[in-house]
């Protein structure tokens, strides 16, 4: 996070805008998408698929944010990223093998979730 | 490179001891006004409320008795609900004061045992010869003498959990009132002790470094890197499996449960499992009486929580970008009176820092006595995941705020600039970590 310089779309228009710097539009960015986030749960009407489509969207773009631009990911050496990323397989391979494996979860999922059939979770 | 390194007098460490005291005195004046004053005030609304519904089912179930006639009894079936409602209302904004209260004197309790208690251990030290010149702080041109600290910030934690067993216990008896050996607070006592020896002796260590000396690692993966920023993201890498452990934990029982998302997206007929959402959200399911009332009032803790946290990894950019900045002008009108100084501006940015952090734990804790008045407690299955995952991240937001104390401490006497802003920036990443894990555990736990 800090003083070093990025180069990139958002960048180029945000920079420098209004004589603010990166990281304050990047707040403010935060900011807003975090309101789509409540008023999305907040105002009832609105469709589930909708809501759930809402809630991914912003937590991608809010987590985007603050690593790239926050924690500066973006203009920090690949390494740290790699790093960040790493914990990642793991992650994947916990929330799939562990977290989609209860015998009463794997009946309702779609079969792209359950590749090892069925036996991997219901049968132990 | 080589590394700089102020002379501090141990006598400096007094400050930290005057400022342990300021806590005190704001968390002792919070406690009387909130948790005692207007928790009691609340607390006899509370009770009249009580009495209103008392009397409003009373009066109705006698009118069903005397077969009154209909329009009497909807009457005063309206007139019983709105009490009901009213007494409600009243409980959770009892609970609020009372809550709100207790927890900024725990907070600062902990806050004057931290910087205080470590301020006067440091204060009492003897003064270093600093005759040999520049830093043992771990500089290239030194020989890096390594810390003890860290074994006995470890040791004081193994204590704490040795003896947290009888620790909870005498608690639990405390609180109920019940006879109480207080004995059994002792080694977690003295483990707390010792944590906060060594933290004490770690700051001691930090406080004089104003260098730009940084270790440089020598090896691949991390070549050319400084080390302590590499270590840190490891240790950031460390916590993402942490949380990742709770999602699927959480993700697995997810999977198991009929939620009132599932039944409106058809995957189940009949609701089986309330979540925190169906407490909170307006239109959230409803089963044996509870969950099914949340209005944005409700959802509003854990909304203004999402905001502080984003603003808090804002003002901690802010004081990252002061520090480092050379031509550092003073701004004009009221911020300019906030931060005259380039010092100022740094510490109370810090300052803000803290505040953010400290009402976000102040909220969720009220958040959770509200939670657990409606009856989402922890004994549920949703309960327990939600407790201890959402709890898992408070307690990180709070080492975060007991680290954040001592920046505020060094930004107050020795400063930051742009030669030692490097402690800022690491403990930064850490914060916004914090805050990107809200990220997915508001949606998850609070919405979905």
């Amino acid at each position: 996070m800090g003083e070093h310089e990025t180069h990139g779309i958002f960048e180029n228009i945000f920079d420098g805008l209004l004589g603010k710097d990166i990281y304050f539009w990047n707040f403010i960015i935060l900011m807003i998408f975090t309101l789509f986030e409540v008023a999305a749960v907040f105002f009832t009407g609105i469709p589930l698929k909708v809501v759930w489509a809402i809630l991914i969207g912003v937590g991608i773009v809010k987590g985007y944010g603050i690593s790239a631009y926050f924690m500066h990911l973006k203009g920090d050496p690949r390494i740290y990223t790699r790093t960040a990323l790493f914990p990642v397989v793991f992650v994947l391979l916990m929330l799939w093998g562990i977290g989609l494996s209860n015998p009463e979860g794997v009946t309702g999922l779609p079969s792209w979730c359950t590749p090892l059939s069925a036996d991997y979770a219901t049968n132990r | 490179m080589s590394s700089k390194e102020a002379h501090v007098e141990n006598s400096l460490w007094m400050r930290a001891v005057l400022m342990g005291g300021t806590f005190l005195v704001i968390g002792v004046l919070a406690f009387a006004s909130m948790g005692v004053g207007m928790a009691n005030m609340k607390h006899h609304e509370y009770e009249e409320a009580i009495h209103h519904y008392d009397d409003a089912k009373h009066d109705y179930e006698q009118a069903k008795a005397n077969n009154a006639s209909a329009d009497e009894i909807s009457q005063l079936k309206a007139v019983k609900e709105e009490a009901h409602h009213h007494e409600v209302d009243a409980h959770l904004s009892y609970l609020t004061w009372r809550t709100a209260g207790i927890t900024i004197l725990l907070i600062c309790v902990t806050y004057a045992s931290f910087i205080g208690l470590g301020g006067f251990l440091n204060s009492i030290q003897p003064d270093e010869d600093d005759s040999h010149g520049s830093s043992s702080y771990g500089g290239d041109d030194h020989e890096h003498h390594g810390s003890g600290s860290p074994i006995i910030f470890a040791l004081g934690i193994m204590l704490f959990l040795m003896g947290f067993p009888a620790f909870q216990e005498t608690l639990s008896d405390m609180l109920s009132g019940d006879e109480a050996a207080l004995g059994g607070l002792g080694l977690s006592m003295f483990g707390l002790f010792v944590i906060v020896a060594g933290v004490a002796n770690w700051w001691r260590e930090d406080l004089p470094f104003i260098g730009n000396s940084e270790q440089i690692a020598t090896s691949a993966p991390f070549e050319g890197q400084h080390i302590r920023k590499a270590g840190l993201w490891v240790f950031i890498m460390s916590e993402i499996m942490v949380f990742a452990t709770f999602f699927s934990s959480y993700l697995r029982m997810r999977t198991e449960w009929c939620t009132g998302w599932q039944v409106e997206a058809g995957g189940c007929e009949e609701v089986n499992m309330l979540t925190a959402s169906d407490f909170l959200r307006p239109d959230g399911a409803e089963l044996g009486g509870l969950g099914g009332q949340g209005d944005f009032m409700t959802l509003l803790p854990g909304a203004i929580n999402t905001f502080a946290l984003i603003i808090s990894s804002y003002t901690i950019v802010l004081a990252l970008k002061t520090a480092k900045a050379k031509d550092w002008k003073a701004p004009t009108g009221f911020m300019g009176k906030l931060m005259p100084t380039k010092k100022a501006a740094v510490r109370n940015y810090l300052i803000a820092t803290l505040l953010l952090g400290s009402m976000f734990i102040v909220l969720k804790l009220i958040e959770w006595s509200h939670l657990v008045a409606e009856g989402f407690t922890i004994g549920t299955q949703a309960g327990s995941i939600f407790y201890i995952s959402t709890g898992a991240h408070g307690l990180h937001v709070f080492i975060g705020l007991l680290v954040m104390l001592y920046l505020v401490f060094k930004a107050d006497t020795v400063e930051f600039n742009e030669d030692n802003a490097q402690g800022i920036e690491y403990f930064g990443l850490y914060w916004h970590f914090v805050d990107l894990a809200w990220v997915v555990i508001f949606p998850a736990f609070y919405l979905y």
